[in-house]
């Protein structure tokens, strides 16, 4: 028994470093989604793979790997052998936010990988609870004026897409209200329609049902254009709060060094699989915004993200969030 | 091996101490204690209004520390249960067992040791092996073919009808296989030989069933 | 009434298509055998067949799904009376005197008894969430931080009361468990609590690798010392099935936890964590000889049971009608169905009102199928306790560590089965249960984070638990039960709930 587990130490030691890019890829592709199976993230990915593997010609399995926001995924991802099969989806908190809520993080967001492109992106929306004494975002703000002790902010955790959204809304209206934290937006949304706090921003996949069956209220959504999924709510821009522009973003990247026609078959599959009308429809219903040509290519992925690290990191430092 | 021995020999002692495992017991409890509060010594306590991280552990660790205090008093009041016997064979082997499949089921690094990821085709014969050794009933023949029988069940269910992303086998392995050969492919040629091993060792191996290998002889290798 | 009727006959017209019928069938079936694998509980069982339901129409998808659940809820009992191993919090209950009726040989009876309960529990439970889904969703509302701590602390103040032997053990234990609820990263402010500075430590300390460490590779240490033991498990094996006697002790337990575990389940947060206890506590309390709880009696199964399973199926509620998840599992549920193009909310009763109506009619279908595979598996199951233990034992550690490593794919979570397998070792040693730490584990993250919060909300005002009803209520019963527990005369009569 010690003889063969020997040889095959000996086997595995020479690690196939040998793939050949010409026929990438010969064997299934592990994505790593770095949050738990079923929420907003694994569920673009779970969406864009399925395509993406019959272009492919092999499967993309996923592999769930949660913890710390996000970065315990990523961080096992990004050490991963850059051989193209071993993919990741980031998001704003893990490519974004990050740097500034986790100073021990152990890969940079801006250097560490290779973009693939981008996969959808999620609008926040601002909400608050039914009885708030307001009813639109102007009202709202003139409310905080005066009120903004007594108010209550809920958010779903340290280093969530909601928390580090609802910080930098905050930042820019200028209000500190008590922010009351929540393990995920399930038990956040509960007690907004309960009443028991004030408001919330999140991901519109999260909120838009509740908007829609009346339990809470949504002040504005902040994206450039309308969603389809909410058409009453009005973008912040028309509600007078233009800064105020952010998105949860989901795009798919590798480790650094994985060879560039490698990179490039990965973005041909991820292209055609956002212009699926299936895919399309699918991320659509969601909530989802589809990225644009520049955001679909690996620069503009890039791009996207040395901007929202310099974005989050000033926002966030300055609100002493931290997640260690 | 005798792998066995007895509790710190105080079950027959007759002195001030009149439940040895009381005494145990609480000496944990406050040692647990102890450690909590040297951990969160630097967090915040913070207010009732906006309670730090620190409050409730801080408190709790102050109770399983009184809870520990009273149980040592009671020692030495009321009679009570006196240690058990402890044996270190059992536990040994199933740590070490579980601490194999640990470090060899994916590439595992830890200082300038690293191992390759081997996957379940090695982590559960390893697993099963060492575990069996823990009771010192252990045949390595039958523990053998459990591990190669049960090892292709895993590799089938798990890998093939689940799809789960669990390493089944060193990846270099694949390279040994014709390039067009499927991932699972070789995942089932392994699962068959295993099986075949299984029931070569099985029949090969029948007439020798009384024969009770030397366990100590064993334990330490593999 | 007519309303309901004819919404229960849309359901089965949809639940009742052969293809439902058979995605019922396989869901259960594929829940039950990987739910059965130690360490496998409800979640990562979904979590790892999500996939193959991709294939399916929605309705079909999430029939088979919830399948899943149940077979995966009954498949982890199945473990924690065979091998002590609970998959999830709910089956540490079931695990204590199922175990004991394994270990006399009566095994069978147990899981028979357990797997009638449930059907039990489940048929009333479709019926509870067909006529009263909608009205009860403002339970949900009603429950706010305030009032879920004081709920919490009534759960914990249930294992101070029944916990004896040494009621001083069982209090430390307790205390242990919520400290190590509170180990990981502070919900509030981020900071690392004990967490040694390792990064796998700041999301806590997972359910599945406590309870797995101190009660499944604890047993296992502990059965290699006692050769005795563990061979009376498989010398005598009994009968298969419960008899006439069974039932008649074991029908009204049932019924009383049927009802205890469907009202839990309806609280929002996981309130159906309690439902077994809860139900434990009050067949204890009511029987005439409560000293053979712990000991193998029948009631201390079929209730928890039944309220394990009537609990599991009224937490739908929430997310049926509000579309909010009470629990992991059902957060689960939710990307399962936005995966599949459903958005779950308020809405989906209304838009969708096959998907809705033939989800319910499903669930008492998908009970119904439980029963047929597993009375049939129960001689199946029986049997894997005839392998000599010197075999059967390894095979559970790799089964273990597999299934560990399957939830997250960190060797660091199946590392922590070691450790605390020998921490639960220790404690057995020294004469501490681990089943009140287990409570006190599950209860305590809840309980911190919602006393926080309540704090929060209230401006640091401890009145805030007084003043509103609800919250008054329960603290109210917590004390009551409280002064019953240390009025000496009582206690006297006090037996151990939570004894090997």
């Amino acid at each position: 028994m010690k003889k063969i587990a020997l040889a095959l130490a000996a086997v595995a030691g020479l690690a196939a470093t040998g793939a050949q890019a010409q026929n990438y890829p010969t064997r299934p592709i592990t994505m790593i989604v770095p949050f738990a199976a079923g929420g907003p993230t694994d569920v673009v990915a779970r969406i864009v793979t399925d395509h993406m593997s019959r272009t492919l010609g092999q499967q993309i399995v996923i592999e769930n790997v949660a913890g710390a926001g996000g970065t315990t995924g990523i961080t096992r991802a990004a050490q991963s052998q850059p051989d193209g099969y071993t993919i990741m989806m980031g998001h704003m908190g893990t490519h974004g936010a990050a740097p500034a809520l986790y100073p021990n993080l152990k890969y940079d967001p801006t250097k560490d990988f290779a973009a693939i492109g981008m996969a959808a992106g999620t609008p926040i929306v601002i909400v608050a609870k039914k009885d708030f004494p307001a009813n639109d975002l102007k009202g709202f703000l003139d409310y905080m004026k005066t009120n903004a002790e007594k108010v209550n902010m809920a958010h779903a955790g340290v280093g969530s897409v909601s928390h580090s959204t609802g910080i930098l809304f905050n930042s820019i209206i200028k209000v500190k209200p008590t922010m009351v934290a929540y393990r995920g937006t399930g038990p956040a949304l509960n007690d907004l329609m309960a009443n028991t706090v004030d408001y919330m921003t999140d991901q519109i996949v999260n909120v838009a049902p509740q908007i829609q069956g009346g339990n809470i209220k949504a002040f504005a959504i902040a994206t450039p254009e309308r969603s389809p999924v909410l058409p009453n709510v009005p973008t912040t821009k028309e509600a007078g709060l233009g800064d105020y522009q952010v998105s949860a973003w989901n795009a798919v990247f590798a480790p650094k060094g994985t060879p560039p026609d490698v990179v490039k078959k990965l973005n041909e599959a991820l292209v055609k699989s956002l212009d699926d009308e299936n895919t399309k429809k699918r991320l659509l219903e969601l909530g989802g915004v589809l990225p644009s040509a520049e955001e679909k290519t690996p620069e503009g992925l890039q791009k996207l993200v040395d901007s929202e690290v310099a974005r989050w990191t000033p926002v966030l430092k300055a609100a002493g969030a931290s997640a260690e | 091996m005798p792998a066995s021995h007895e509790g710190s020999g105080v079950s027959g002692h007759r002195g001030p101490v009149r439940a040895p495992q009381g005494i145990a017991g609480g000496i944990l409890l406050i040692a647990l204690a102890a450690l909590a509060l040297w951990l969160t010594r630097d967090l915040d306590q913070g207010t009732l209004n906006a309670m730090g991280p620190a409050m409730l552990p801080r408190w709790l660790a102050i109770g399983v520390g009184l809870s520990g205090l009273a149980l040592i008093a009671f020692a030495f009041i009321r009679d009570g249960e006196p240690l058990e016997r402890w044996s270190l064979r059992g536990p040994f082997f199933v740590i070490l067992a579980i601490l194999a499949f640990a470090v060899t089921i994916r590439p595992f690094s830890l200082g300038s040791l690293t191992i390759p990821g081997l996957g379940v085709l090695v982590a559960g014969p390893l697993a099963i092996i060492l575990g069996g050794y823990a009771t010192n009933e252990a045949r390595f023949r039958d523990l053998l073919i459990l591990a190669l029988s049960l090892t292709p069940f895993c590799m089938v269910l798990f890998g093939d009808l689940l799809n789960l992303p669990i390493p089944i086998f060193p990846q270099a392995m694949a390279s040994l296989f014709p390039a067009d050969w499927s991932q699972k492919a070789i995942m089932r040629l392994m699962a068959a030989v295993l099986v075949v091993a299984a029931l070569v060792v099985f029949f090969t191996t029948r007439g020798s069933r009384k024969t009770a290998i030397d366990v100590a002889d064993h334990s330490g290798r593999i | 009434m007519s309303d309901l009727l004819s919404n229960l006959s849309l359901g089965f017209s949809v639940a009742l298509t052969l293809q439902n019928i058979l995605l019922a069938f396989l869901g259960c079936l594929v829940g039950t055998l990987i739910g059965v694998l130690p360490g496998v509980g409800p979640i990562a069982t979904i979590a790892m067949l999500l996939p193959i339901t991709f294939g399916f129409d929605p309705t079909g998808a999430l029939i088979m799904l919830a399948g899943i659940y149940y077979g995966a809820q009954y498949g982890g009992s199945t473990t924690a009376i065979l091998v002590n191993i609970p998959g999830e919090a709910t089956s540490v209950v079931t695990a204590l005197d199922g175990h004991q009726m394994a270990r006399q040989g009566r095994a069978g009876v147990a899981l028979g008894v357990a797997a009638i309960g449930s059907f039990f529990a489940g048929t009333v439970a479709t019926l509870v969430i067909a006529a009263l889904g909608a009205p009860l969703t403002g339970l949900a509302l009603l429950f706010g931080p305030t009032e879920y701590f004081s709920l919490m602390v009534m759960g914990l103040v249930f294992a101070v009361v029944l916990a004896r032997g040494s009621i001083l053990k069982a209090i430390a234990m307790i205390l242990v468990g919520v400290l190590l609820s509170t180990v990981g990263l502070d919900l509030e402010t981020g900071e690392e609590r004990m967490t040694f500075g390792l990064p796998f430590l700041s999301d806590g300390i997972d359910f599945a690798v406590l309870a797995m460490g101190i009660f499944g590779i604890a047993e296992i240490m502990r059965n290699l010392d006692h050769t005795e033991h563990r061979d009376v498990v498989r010398q005598s094996i009994g009968r298969l099935l419960p008899n006439k006697d069974d039932f008649k002790q074991a029908y009204k337990p049932a019924i009383r936890g049927t009802i205890i575990g469907a009202i839990l389940g309806i609280l929002p947060g996981n309130g159906a964590v309690l439902g077994p206890f809860a139900s434990y506590t009050l067949e204890k309390k009511l029987a005439k000889d409560p000293r053979r709880f712990g000991r193998g009696a029948i009631e201390g199964v079929a209730g928890p049971e039944s309220a394990n399973n009537a609990g599991a199926q009224t937490s739908f509620i929430p997310l049926l009608t509000l579309g909010i998840p009470p629990n992991a599992v059902m957060a689960l549920m939710v990307g399962a169905m936005t995966i599949h193009g459903i958005i779950p909310g308020p809405q989906v009763m209304t838009k969708n009102p096959n998907l809705f109506w033939g989800m319910i009619a499903s669930m008492w279908v998908g009970n119904l199928m439980l029963l047929i595979i597993n009375l049939p598996l129960v001689g199946m199951w029986v049997r894997l306790l005839k392998v000599p233990y010197r075999l059967l034992f390894p095979a559970i550690l790799m089964f273990c560590c597999i299934g560990i490593y399957s939830i997250n794919s960190l060797p660091t979570d199946v590392m922590f089965i070691a450790l605390f397998g020998l921490v639960g070792y220790t404690l057995m040693k020294f004469g501490f249960e681990p089943a009140p730490m287990l409570l006190g584990f599950v209860l305590g993250k809840l309980m911190e984070e919602n006393l926080r919060r309540a704090l929060i909300i209230s401006r640091g005002s401890l009145e805030t638990f007084i003043e509103r009803p609800v919250s008054a209520g329960l603290l109210a019963v917590s004390a009551i039960l409280l002064v019953i527990a240390l009025l000496p005369s009582i206690r006297k009569g006090r037996d151990e709930v939570f004894t090997e």
